[in-house]
């Protein structure tokens, strides 16, 4: 009889060999479907991009959570990758229910039928990382912020299904292999697969502790709760763990489901508006984001609100960070590409000197093309463009920058959904002006420049 | 200028036509429309007319509410530190709550 650890490395090997000719086969279909090499730059980029979509939707759950994770590092992948990846389907069969209840007793010391007044066995929904039933609670809770939640409130149990830790830990193992021999390649060396994958593991591990994601909620409830609009699920504590997250469940209509009959309940470009100004509030003023906006994890409830679920991928912002980023949007918004250049290089866009002005001509040129085109602005399309064009210099992209980047793109997306004529820009444009001149007036800033605008006024004076 | 009074009332009008002329600015920075700075350096000061119309909308509150004390912190600030601790000991509550579950949870499985 074999051995655990004999037989485990036998899993391993036959998943890494299913791994290996998955990959072979996905390979070869891009280099047909590319006619081998025949095809253009972009369109053979697309081909690639649509096969390693497949490839990780076949996989299962941790290449599906990967490839997640990849769409948003426009400073890693190329653009079309990355919006290739962003439509992977993040659906998967569901864990048959008494898995499910047995993890739940588990993890809190009781069955789910004693936790829960009622514990539907029937899942909201079945992902590749977790899964989602509803009940309702058995005692009133009060959470972190906001009203007592009273007993008999209705709420979402999401449940880790059951085996994903060991199933990525065992991913992770033949990836770090891979990535090993991989780094010994030239040409594949430049990717830095080995701390890329170590990156990626960091990330994974921390959506796979569901309290990361309910610490996240409970600010973001905080830090909005002056704000009628936005609606985030309090999170229940006492019957969350590592494993188990327990949330308010909010009734709306997923982004994709809002359709003519739902708009016209609600003032759905005042809400559009407002989505984009919340997500500017997050970034250049909390210093924090939901990096990971898609239909999935934002809805908007009959009340014509603003609700946010599913906080496990953040990025952050500095102080110092805010105030360029500001200039940066500016500078787009107004189509002043050389203050938008000259921001950006102080977010970390290392243009050597030489560059400098062949890229700002490049910039003003994507800037007129797609986003002062009246009515029409086309965020996603000028970041493709300006990504492509960056990846032509070979410039590399500071992952926040890029971030920042992809993440204007879902608020874009994000906008259109809720009113399709919304013309981003334009919608920009107030928040920008009382951003700069909030910058302009602030009294270190007006301190700082007093004694060389006193010389200027005097060498007027007496010229 | 010969006369005191007509001196006088010169300054008035010119008060007078400033503080009309900022109250429309106000009036139009708070109406502006997006897109207005496409119309150049006026809309931007009109909008900053708004902003600092605003503000001082809002020190106008402050001192109506009474409100600053002799270390220089306002009813306000201090409302704001109080209900930061307090979401703060909140988190605390919660993840204290969140760590309870998963000893009753443990200590289920050990009694099994």
């Amino acid at each position: 009889m074999a051995s655990p650890t004999a037989f485990s490395a036998e899993v391993a090997a036959g998943r890494g060999r299913r791994i290996a000719v998955r990959a072979a086969g996905s390979l070869l279909g891009a280099v047909w479907r590319c006619r081998f090499g025949w095809v253009g730059g972009q369109r053979r980029r697309e081909i690639l991009a649509e096969q390693a979509r497949v490839f990780c939707e076949r996989m299962g759950s941790s290449f599906i959570k990967l490839g997640q994770l990849a769409s948003v590092r426009p400073d890693v992948f190329a653009p079309e990758t990355i919006f290739e990846l962003e439509r992977l389907q993040d659906r998967v069969a569901p864990v048959p229910t008494a898995r499910i209840r047995a993890a739940i007793a588990r993890e809190l010391g009781a069955d789910a039928d004693s936790v829960f007044a009622d514990f539907e066995d029937q899942p909201l929904a079945a992902a590749s990382v977790a899964q989602v039933h509803r009940a309702r609670l058995r005692r009133a809770y009060r959470p972190v912020s906001g009203p007592v939640l009273p007993a008999g409130t209705r709420v979402a149990v999401k449940v880790l299904r059951p085996g994903i830790e060991a199933e990525i830990a065992a991913d992770l193992a033949l990836g770090r292999r891979w990535a090993a021999r991989l780094n010994r390649f030239g040409r594949l060396a430049r990717w830095r697969p080995v701390e890329l994958l170590e990156e990626f593991a960091g990330m994974l591990a921390r959506e796979l502790d569901l309290r990361n994601e309910g610490r996240i909620a409970d600010r973001f409830a905080r830090d909005f709760q002056d704000d009628p609009l936005v609606r985030v699920p309090k999170v229940v504590w006492r019957h969350s763990t590592r494993r188990v997250l327990v949330s308010e469940h909010v009734e709306g209509w997923r982004l994709n489901e809002l359709g003519p009959a739902e708009r016209a309940g609600i003032d759905a470009r005042a809400l559009a508006v407002h989505g984009a100004d919340v997500f500017m509030r997050q970034v250049l003023v909390l210093g924090y984001f939901h990096a990971d906006l898609h239909p999935a994890n934002l809805f908007v409830t009959p009340q014509g609100q603003l609700c946010f679920l599913d906080f496990g991928i953040v990025g952050t912002t500095t102080h110092a960070q805010r105030g360029a980023i500001a200039q940066v949007l500016a500078g787009l918004v107004y189509g002043d590409s050389a203050r938008a250049l000259r921001y950006s290089r102080a977010l970390g866009l290392d243009i050597p000197d030489s560059q400098v002005e062949p890229v700002r001509r490049h910039i003003e040129r994507l800037v007129h093309d797609h986003l002062l085109v009246p009515d029409t602005a086309d965020v996603r399309g000028f970041a493709l463009a300006f990504l492509s064009m960056l990846a032509d210099y070979r410039i590399r992209i500071p992952a926040g920058y890029g971030l920042l980047i992809k993440a204007l793109v879902t608020v874009e997306g994000v906008s259109h959904a809720i009113y399709p004529d919304l013309d981003l820009m334009t919608a920009a444009r107030p928040f920008a002006t009382r951003l700069i001149a909030e910058q302009l007036m602030r009294p270190e800033r007006l301190r700082r420049r007093l004694a060389a605008a006193r010389t200027a006024a005097l060498e007027e004076l007496l010229a | 200028m010969k006369n005191f009074v007509e001196l006088l009332a010169a300054w008035a009008l010119f008060h007078e036509s400033a503080d009309e002329g900022w109250k429309a600015a106000v009036a139009r920075g708070r109406e502006q429309t997006p897109g207005a700075m496409n119309e150049g350096p006026e809309a931007f000061v009109e909008g900053l007319a708004a902003l600092v119309d605003e503000e001082k909308e809002r020190l106008k509150q402050r001192l109506a509410d009474g409100s600053t004390t002799p270390d220089g912190d306002s009813p306000i600030d201090l409302a704001e530190q109080v209900e930061r601790l307090g979401f703060e000991i909140a988190e605390l509550r919660g993840r204290m709550e969140s760590l309870q579950a998963s000893i009753d949870g443990i200590a289920d499985r050990l009694q099994r």
